[in-house]
């Protein structure tokens, strides 16, 4: 997309980077991604990591940005799903959830049917797609609101969630996923990566490469940005509703299953308020609420602010309570510096 | 006799009890230019929604180059040749040029089916440019629409509804929102199409601009066209008597 701050002076420059060599492309690719994040995150997260980095050795190492990319990995995984549905004009509130519907759904299976590794993925990743299917057929075939719609399966979710358990706590055994709940490392290595950090990395990477290739990412921006325009264009909306919603809900299902992973029990009551922490990590992430804008590698950003907020806070010894009010404010600083500043550029 | 390339017989439509057309009729041939003039709720918007299959019609029937036609969605009335472009010109703002004109029917390079096929950022960009520049703009298309202008957004929208070669194209206030320079611009732009071949249905409540560019004028009134003649016959004073005349007893209530 191009670089919303450009003026007709710099036109000429920027059809000739069509063609230009890979320096320049990287370069106006980078431009566009700030630009399209806003500046505003990319400052208080600099600001966040140089004031850790003073105020704790144990900060700025290797196996710290596991520890942090590790808890960053379930809400990771939720907030690109949620970025999608986001970008294309809708809302999901679900997510957490469906994650906790998906690992106790899980746990469940593995426990009461014998069923292997495979039968508990299967579960998890159904209850999620299942999920975010009602949500995009509510909303699109429905026309109701997706915020509606979906504080309406938040609570459906969770409740199926403690029938189903009689809100008890389940145990994880299988061997396999208590295996992929580590992670992997060598002898001479002092970190341990851990394989949430790969699965994490995974989904981002995948959507990065099929958001600019394929008409997913057109009709998701499009259809946030004019969903009026891209229906008389001939793109069915409400089925395109269905995918976006369905991904979400797979990839809070794919969220769940790895907190299955990493956690010895699982019970109905998890994950609850990852919905919030998701959403704030989208918006810090540069994503409009009215749709049609945002970037993944922006909630990416988000959430590592978010995450390496609470991670310094307590390497620092401060009380994580505070964490709350720290995200909260660079929330409403970051959105708001972006706005003054977008107001400045917009000419309209 | 050459064929019509758009032919209305009697369409009829309804919204629950409200009759927005009551049987209209008309035919438009290839290069053609047809002038529809009306008031607000005379039946103009539906019956362009009809012909580009946002709304079935209730009754009657709607030829192309001879042929009777039935659209099921907006595709299929752009997969037979008819573009629509809209007033408020149905642009995705946070798109590229580009992206707008090709929306609904990306290029794709590589295989056949997906996930083997991509999008052809390349080709798209290039075909843009091309036809952009033969509407003669060299509007970059890689600006996102939101930051172009109101005439630059009109020229993303005509390239958008050219780009696949219609035979027929329906223009929904094309000059509602412009100042009287771009008026003649766009005007300039409609003789071009007519020179191209295309048929062209125009909507307007500003007759004056209607005339200087339409070869037949339909005036529609409470959903039937009470009045049609041909421009080249009538000097612009009578069509501005017979025009404002039968608009006057429409908005007296005065049932045709």
């Amino acid at each position: 997309m191009s670089e919303p701050s450009a003026s007709p002076s710099d036109e000429p420059e920027e059809q000739q980077a069509h063609h230009a060599n890979f320096a320049t492309r990287a370069g106006s690719w980078l431009r566009e991604t700030i630009s399209d994040v806003g500046p505003g995150l990319f400052i208080i997260l600099a600001i966040e990591i140089v004031v850790f980095r003073f105020l704790t050795p144990y900060f700025f190492t290797i196996s710290n940005f596991f520890a942090i990319g590790k808890r960053m990995a379930i809400t990771g995984i939720m907030a690109a799903g949620e970025t999608i549905v986001i970008i294309a004009g809708g809302f999901d509130l679900s997510v957490g959830s469906v994650a906790a519907a998906a690992s106790t759904g899980a746990a469940y299976v593995l426990e009461r049917t014998g069923a292997g590794m495979l039968g508990g993925v299967a579960t998890a990743l159904g209850i999620g797609l299942l999920v975010g299917l009602v949500n995009g057929a509510v909303t699109g075939y429905g026309r109701i609101n997706p915020l509606i719609t979906t504080l309406g399966t938040l609570a459906i979710v969770r409740g199926v969630a403690f029938v189903m358990t009689n809100n008890r706590q389940i145990d994880v055994k299988n061997p396999i996923f208590r295996q992929l709940g580590k992670g992997f490392t060598r002898e001479s290595w002092d970190f341990v990566i851990p394989y949430s950090v790969l699965f994490l990395i995974g989904v981002f990477l995948l959507f990065g490469f099929i958001i600019p290739r394929y008409r997913f990412g057109r009709y998701m921006y499009a259809i946030g940005s004019n969903e009026r325009a891209a229906s008389l264009a001939g793109v069915r909306v409400n089925r395109w509703k269905l995918v976006f919603f369905g991904v979400c809900g797979m990839l809070a299902g794919m969220a769940g299953l790895i907190n299955a992973f990493q956690l010895v029990t699982v019970a109905p009551s998890y994950n609850s308020g990852d919905e919030l922490e998701v959403i704030t990590a989208v918006i810090l992430g540069g994503a409009s609420l009215l749709g049609g804008r945002g970037r993944l590698l922006g909630t990416f950003l988000g959430l590592f602010f978010i995450s390496t907020l609470l991670n310094g806070l307590i390497l620092t010894g401060v009380s994580s309570f505070y964490q709350r009010i720290a995200t909260g404010a660079s929330l409403i600083l970051a959105v708001l510096f972006d706005e003054w500043r977008r107001s400045r550029i917009s000419r309209h | 006799m050459p064929e019509n390339a758009l032919e209305l017989v009697d369409v009829q439509k309804s919204f629950g009890p409200l009759d927005v057309l009551r049987g209209v009729s008309l035919s438009v041939p290839a290069a053609g230019c047809y002038g529809l003039v009306g008031d607000n709720g005379a039946g103009k918007s539906t019956l362009l929604k009809i012909l580009s299959g946002v709304h079935p019609r209730d009754d009657g029937e709607i030829r192309i180059m001879g042929k009777p036609v039935d659209f099921q969605s907006a595709l299929d009335a752009r997969l037979a040749g008819i573009e629509m472009i809209y007033q408020d010109l149905a642009l995705a703002e946070e798109l590229d040029a580009a992206s707008n004109v090709f929306l609904g029917r990306e290029q794709y390079r590589g295989w056949k089916y997906p996930p083997f096929r991509w999008l052809d950022h390349k080709r798209m960009h290039k075909e843009a440019a091309a036809v952009l520049q033969s509407v003669g703009s060299k509007l970059s298309t890689n600006r996102q629409v939101k930051w172009l202008s109101g005439g630059e957004r009109q020229l993303v929208a005509v390239a958008r509804a050219l780009e696949f070669d219609p035979s027929i194209l329906l223009m929904d206030e094309p000059t509602a929102a412009l100042s009287i320079e771009k008026v003649n611009e766009v005007n300039r732009l409609i003789n071009r199409l007519k020179e191209r071949g295309v048929a062209m249905i125009l909507v307007s409540h500003r007759f004056t601009d209607l005339i200087q560019v339409a070869d037949t004028i339909g005036v529609l009134v409470h959903g039937r066209i009470v009045d049609e003649f041909e421009v080249a016959d009538q000097t612009t004073d009578e069509m501005t008597t017979r025009i404002v005349r039968l608009m006057g007893e429409a908005d007296a209530g005065v049932p045709q």
